[in-house]
C-alpha cells in the first residue's frame, strides 16, 4: 500500500467497535484530569505478574507461573518463581500474557509521511515529526501494542530514516524513541514509486515511470554515495597527512542524503523495503548485493513465496499482511498462505498493520497465518513479535518474556488467538499504559464525539468569534 | 494586512476610503507637561515633562522647564508610555504568491532551474519590499502600537525582518533596523521539495551544513587568495553565514510545543542564536526554550483548547462526560497564563499579536495574560524595553529615557488596564492624534465614559453608508442591555451578528465580521446617537473608513 489509506470516519468506527462489550465495572470516581496531560503510571521498580498463562514465546508456555519485573526489565519468569517482597502485584489468574506486540510497518503518530517531491529522500528523518498525543496510540496499547516501526510512506524509491517507538503514552515527545534502536530506512518499489496510482506532480510525470527506472534510481543513488564515500575516505586520509604549517585540507560537502546512503553501505543503517512482486524483490536483492549491503526485510512482500529461498539466504524478513489481496494490480499474486509458505522456507515473518486500525488486532491477523497453512501457534506469535525484533535489530531488548528483557507485556483475558479473547492490561517498560479498568467507556467516548463536534464550530469560524 | 475582497464586497465596502480618515502628522518639537510617565526602565514620574525634539527624546523629568521653541501639551490625567513594539507583523508585505507551476522533480537529477520561491529565501531583504497603506499604519498606530517587525508568515526561509515605525508614508528611509533576524519556519514549498515538514527541517539543516562549509572556503579565501579556487557566489548561503556565526539572531516561528522542540533542536545543532517566536504552548516547553539560553517571543493570539498539544489525551481518559465547558474553564487558565508560567519559569519574553490580532484584541489579550498571572510590570516591559532588546534596538526604543526615539503613547487610564483610551500616539516625534468616536457636540475630552447615561439605541436602525459610488443601506437591529448591545446587521452581504456593542453616554460603537469567499473580514464601527438619529464612521481593515448615518424605525 501507498501507506496508511485512513478513510474518514474508520478511526472512530474502530473505537466504537473496541468499546461496545466494554462493561466495565467503574469502580473509579469520575475524575477531571489535569488539562493536556496524561496521568503517568508510576515507574515499575518492583512488580510480579502471578498466576498467568505465559506465552513466553522464545521458550514455550509456561500454563501458571510468575513474572518479576525490575526497574523495567524483566529479572525472573517461571512456574517456581517467587515473588519477591514488596513488590506490586499484579494477579493475572486466568489471564494470559505475551510480549508487547512489535508493529513492524506502522505510519501512526506522525505529522507528516511522505516527501513526495523527489524520488530519492534519504535524507528526512521521522524523527522530526512525530505527535505524542495522538490517541491511536493508546488505542493500539488497548490491542497489546508496545513499539511500533514508523516508517516514511512508499512514493519514494528512497524514502526516509524511520523511527521506532514506545508506546509510552502521556509521556513528552522526547521518551517514546526506543533508546539505543538501529538506524532504518524506507525504499520503495513497484507501482508507488512508479506513480502508477497518483502523482507527485500533477500533470508533470516524475522520474521514474518503470520498474526498470526505479531500479535506476537506486544504483544511481549508491553510486554516488560510492563516490561520495570515497571523497571522504580521501579527504579523512589527507587531513592525516597534513605536517605542521600546511594548510588543512577543505572538507566535502556534507551531504544528508549521500551520509544515510553511506550508512546502509557500511551496515549501520537497515533497509526496509516495500515490495509486492517477486521480480522486483530479487532485482533489490542483486542491487544490495553489488553495493555490499543486507535488505533487513520486505515490506508486505506479497509474491514472496514464490522466491523463498532466494529471500531466506539473503537473510532478509518478509514483514506482510495476514490477508490481503487483490486491491490493486500489483496484489493479484498475493495469497493468505504467504506467512506459512515462507516461513517453512526459512524466512523470518511479520505480520504487520500499516494502518492505525489494523494495528489493534495484530494479535487476530497473526493467528490467521494458523488458519492459513498450518503455522504453529508459536510461530505465529513471532510473527508479531520476536520475528519483527529480528527484523528490527533489537531482539536481544524486547520479542519475548526472558530474563534480562525490557518488560513490554500485553495480558489477555483469554489466549490471544482465541476469538473473543482482548487485551486487559499493557505494559511498557513494566509500567501500566492501559488498563481496561480504568479506559474509557462508550458513553464517555459518545459525549466526547458530540463535545468535539460542537468545538469544531467555533475553530473552523475562524478567529475573532472569542 | 490585506484582504483580497470578492467583487461582490464592492457594492458594500468600496473604496471612499482610499482617502483615509484625516489624521495628519504634527511634527515639531514638543514638551508634553503634567504627565503621569512610566518609563519602564527608570520607574514612574507621577508629574514630569517630556522634551521631544528632532524625533528623539531631548529630556524627561518631573522639573524640566518647557523649551521657549516647544509647542506645549498639557497632559494632566493623562499616561505616557514607551511605544509598543510587536514583534510579528506583516505590515505591507505584498500577499503570498499564488501556488506556481509546480516543478519537476527527478531521480538524481537537481530539479530544473526556476526562481527560488518565497519561502525559501534566506537572502530576503524584507525592508525592500514593505509597503503599507496608512490605513493600515493608523489601525495598529491607534492602539499604541509605534513599530513592528515585519517577516512573511510562512516559509522555511523566510528572509531578513526589518524594524520599521508606524509613521505615516513609511518609506524605506524610515527603517530602524534592517535585517534584524533571519526568519525561519515549518511550512514547506508548494508543489517542490521541499512540501511536507519532513522535507522542511532535512532542508533547513541541509542549507546549514552547506553554509557552514561556504562560510570555511571563504574564510581561506579571504585569508589568502593565491593558489586558491575562487568560492562560488552563493546569496542564499551568504545569508545564512552570520547567522550560524551568531552575528544575527535566528527567530524561529515556532508555536505549539513539538515546534518549538524542533526549532530548539536545529538550533543546538548549529549553534545558533535562536529566539523561538510564536511559543503560544510555551508553557509545556519550558525546558527547551530555557535551553535557548535566549528570550522568547511569545503571542497572545491564544490557541483553542482543541488546539493544543495534549487536549486529545481526553478522548483516552475516563472522566464525566458533559464536562466541556469545564474543561474548557480549566483550560484557558492554562493558555491564556503561558506568558506568566514564562516569568515563572524565569524565561526573558516580548508579548506579540502573533501577526493576526488586531490592536484591540492585542491588548484584551495581553490583559488576560495579567489575569492569569502575569504580573502587569513585567507585561509592560515585555510590550517595551524587552521587545526593543530582542530586536538589537535597546539604545534607541523601549523606554522614555533622553536619546531615545520618540516614540511614545498618551493614555487615559492605565494601557493595560480594563479602560485604557490611546489618545495620542508619537512616532520619531511626530504626533497622531488618535481620534475617539467620531466627533460629537460636546467635543473630545468630555469623558463620555464616565458620568453619561448609555443613550437608548435598541431597536432597528436603517442604516447608510456612503462610498463613492453612492450610498448602501442595511438593517441594524439593536437589543441593549445597560451599556452593552448586541444584534444583527443585515444587508446584500447577507447577515452578520453585532459583536463587541459597547454604549458610553452618546457613543456607541461595535464591530461586524462579513465573511466573503472564505475570507472573513472585521468592520468597526463607531458613531454617535441623538435621539433617533445615528452618524459615524466605520472602519474596514486595509481600506480605511467610512461614514454612515442611521435613522431608528419609529415602533
Amino acid at each position: 500500500m501507498k501507506n496508511s489509506c485512513q478513510f474518514p470516519g474508520a478511526k472512530l468506527r474502530g473505537v466504537a467497535v473496541a468499546l461496545i462489550s466494554v462493561v466495565a465495572a467503574t469502580s473509579l470516581a469520575a475524575q477531571e484530569p489535569a488539562p493536556f496531560t496524561m496521568p503517568i503510571p508510576p515507574a515499575a521498580h518492583l512488580v510480579a505478574i502471578t498466576n498467568a498463562a505465559i506465552l513466553t514465546v522464545s521458550h514455550g508456555t509456561i500454563p501458571r507461573g510468575t513474572i518479576v519485573i525490575r526497574e523495567g526489565k524483566i529479572a525472573a519468569v517461571g512456574a517456581d518463581v517467587t515473588v519477591p517482597a514488596g513488590a506490586q502485584v499484579i494477579d493475572a489468574t486466568g489471564r494470559y500474557v505475551m510480549p508487547g506486540i512489535i508493529d513492524e510497518h506502522s505510519h501512526s503518530a506522525l505529522e507528516a509521511v511522505n516527501e513526495i517531491t523527489n524520488s530519492v529522500t534519504a535524507e528526512v528523518r521521522m524523527a522530526d515529526v512525530v505527535k505524542q498525543d495522538m490517541p491511536t496510540i493508546y488505542w493500539q496499547l488497548a490491542g497489546g501494542v508496545t513499539m511500533i516501526h514508523v516508517l516514511h510512506g512508499s512514493a519514494n524509491a528512497i524514502g526516509g530514516q524511520n523511527a521506532l517507538l514506545k508506546l509510552r503514552w502521556g509521556l513528552p515527545v522526547d521518551s517514546l524513541f526506543f533508546e539505543g534502536a538501529p538506524s532504518s530506512i524506507k525504499f520503495a518499489l513497484g507501482e508507488n514509486p512508479k506513480e502508477s496510482n497518483f502523482q507527485a506532480f500533477q500533470g508533470h510525470p516524475r522520474y521514474p515511470q518503470t520498474r526498470m527506472g526505479v531500479e535506476e534510481v537506486i544504483r544511481d543513488a549508491f553510486t554516488r554515495a560510492v563516490a561520495y564515500r570515497t571523497e571522504w575516505q580521501q579527504y579523512e586520509a589527507a587531513r592525516h597527512a597534513v605536517r605542521r604549517g600546511q594548510a588543512e585540507p577543505i572538507p566535502p560537502r556534507r551531504d544528508l542524503k549521500l551520509d544515510a546512503l553511506v550508512e546502509i553501505m557500511d551496515g549501520r543503517r537497515l533497509v526496509h523495503s516495500h515490495a509486492y512482486r517477486a521480480d522486483e524483490m530479487l532485482m533489490l536483492l542483486r542491487v544490495a548485493h553489488d553495493f555490499g549491503f543486507r535488505v533487513a526485510s520486505f515490506e508486505h512482500g506479497l509474491e514472496g513465496y514464490k522466491i523463498a529461498d532466494e529471500i531466506a539466504a539473503a537473510g532478509t524478513g518478509a514483514s506482510i499482511f495476514a490477508d490481503m489481496w487483490g486491491y490493486k494490480l500489483e496484489a493479484y499474486d498475493a495469497i493468505p498462505y504467504n506467512a506459512a509458505l515462507l516461513t517453512q522456507r526459512g524466512v523470518k515473518v511479520a505480520i504487520n498493520s500499516d494502518d492505525d486500525e489494523r494495528a489493534r488486532r495484530l494479535y487476530q491477523d497473526a493467528a490467521k497465518t494458523m488458519h492459513f497453512g498450518g503455522v504453529s501457534e508459536t510461530d505465529a506469535l513471532k510473527m508479531i513479535t520476536l520475528n519483527p525484533a529480528r527484523m528490527l535489530g533489537i531482539e536481544n531488548r524486547v520479542g519475548s518474556i526472558d530474563v534480562g528483557k525490557d518488560a513490554d507485556l500485553a495480558i489477555f483475558n483469554g489466549h490471544p488467538f482465541a476469538p473473543a479473547s482482548r487485551v486487559e492490561m499493557t505494559l511498557v517498560d513494566g509500567r501500566v499504559f492501559f488498563d481496561r479498568n480504568t479506559a474509557p467507556t462508550l458513553d464517555y467516548l459518545m459525549q466526547q464525539l458530540k463535545e468535539q463536534r460542537q468545538h469544531r464550530g467555533p475553530v473552523a469560524a475562524g478567529r475573532g468569534a472569542q | 494586512m490585506r484582504l483580497a475582497l470578492p467583487a461582490s464586497a464592492g457594492a458594500f465596502l468600496t473604496v471612499a476610503l482610499a482617502v483615509p480618515a484625516p489624521c495628519r502628522a504634527q511634527e515639531g518639537t514638543w514638551a508634553l507637561t503634567n504627565a503621569r510617565i512610566e518609563t519602564v526602565t527608570k520607574g514612574v514620574i507621577e508629574h514630569g515633562t517630556i522634551v521631544v525634539r528632532d524625533g528623539l527624546i531631548q529630556t524627561v523629568g518631573a522639573d524640566v522647564a518647557p523649551p521657549a521653541d516647544a509647542r506645549v501639551l498639557d497632559l494632566s490625567g493623562r499616561t505616557v508610555y514607551p511605544g509598543i513594539i510587536d514583534l510579528i507583523s506583516t505590515l505591507g508585505l505584498p500577499a503570498a504568491p499564488a501556488p506556481g507551476a509546480r516543478g519537476a522533480g527527478g531521480g538524481g537529477a537537481p530539479a530544473p532551474a526556476e526562481a527560488t520561491p518565497a519561502g525559501l529565501q534566506p537572502d530576503r531583504m524584507i525592508a525592500d519590499e514593505i509597503k503599507p497603506t496608512s490605513a493600515d499604519i493608523k489601525s495598529l498606530r491607534d492602539g499604541g502600537i509605534t513599530a513592528v517587525l515585519v517577516a512573511p508568515a510562512r516559509g522555511a526561509f523566510r528572509g531578513l525582518s526589518a524594524l520599521v515605525p508606524l509613521r505615516d508614508s513609511l518609506t524605506e528611509q524610515a527603517v530602524i533596523r534592517s535585517p534584524v533576524a533571519e526568519n525561519l519556519g515549518f511550512e514547506g514549498a508548494q508543489g517542490r521539495y521541499p512540501e511536507t515538514l519532513l522535507g522542511v527541517i532535512a532542508y533547513e539543516r541541509q542549507a546549514f551544513y552547506d553554509a557552514q562549509r561556504q562560510a570555511l572556503l571563504l574564510d581561506r579565501y579571504r585569508a589568502n587568495p593565491v593558489g586558491v579556487a575562487r568560492p562560488a557566489y552563493d546569496e542564499q548561503l551568504g545569508a545564512l553565514i552570520p547567522v550560524l556565526k551568531g552575528d544575527l539572531p535566528a527567530f524561529f516561528f515556532a508555536k505549539n510545543e513539538n515546534e518549538i522542540r524542533r526549532a530548539v533542536r536545529i538550533g543546538r545543532e548549529f549553534g545558533l542564536k535562536l529566539t523561538v517566536v510564536g511559543a503560544t504552548e510555551g508553557f509545556r516547553a519550558t525546558d527547551a526554550l530555557k535551553a535557548t539560553g535566549q528570550p522568547v517571543v511569545v503571542s497572545v493570539d491564544f490557541p483553542k483548547p482543541p488546539e493544543v498539544t495534549g487536549w486529545q489525551y481526553r478522548w483516552t481518559e475516563r472522566h464525566a462526560p458533559g464536562d466541556s465547558a469545564e474543561a474548557d474553564s480549566a483550560a484557558r487558565p492554562i493558555i491564556e497564563g503561558n506568558a506568566a508560567a514564562l516569568n515563572n519559569a524565569g524565561i526573558r519574553f516580548a508579548l506579540s499579536s502573533g501577526g493576526s490580532l488586531r490592536s484591540a484584541e492585542f491588548f484584551a489579550n495581553v490583559r488576560k495574560a495579567i489575569k492569569a498571572g502575569l504580573p502587569r510590570d513585567v507585561a509592560l516591559e515585555a510590550l517595551t524595553i524587552r521587545p526593543a532588546e530582542i530586536a538589537g534596538v535597546a539604545a534607541q526604543l523601549g523606554s522614555i529615557e533622553p536619546g531615545k526615539i520618540a516614540n511614545l503613547v498618551v493614555t487615559e487610564g492605565d494601557l493595560l488596564g480594563d479602560s485604557a483610551k490611546v489618545r495620542a500616539v508619537f512616532v520619531d516625534g511626530a504626533r497622531y492624534e488618535v481620534v475617539a468616536p467620531p466627533a460629537a457636540p460636546a467635543g473630545r475630552g468630555r469623558g463620555a465614559a464616565s458620568g453619561a447615561e448609555p443613550a437608548d439605541v435598541g431597536g432597528t436602525w436603517d442604516l447608510s453608508v456612503s462610498t463613492p459610488q453612492g450610498s448602501n443601506q442595511a438593517t441594524l437591529t439593536l437589543t441593549q442591555s445597560g451599556a452593552s448591545i448586541t444584534g444583527q446587521l443585515t444587508s446584500e452581504m447577507g447577515s452578520a451578528a453585532v459583536d463587541n456593542g459597547e454604549v458610553a453616554g452618546n457613543s456607541v460603537s461595535w464591530s461586524t465580521t462579513l465573511t466573503m469567499g472564505g475570507q472573513s473580514m472585521t468592520i468597526t464601527f463607531h458613531g454617535d446617537v441623538e435621539g433617533n438619529r445615528m452618524r459615524g464612521s466605520a472602519e474596514i481593515p486595509g481600506m480605511g473608513s467610512a461614514s454612515f448615518t442611521a435613522q431608528k424605525r419609529t415602533p
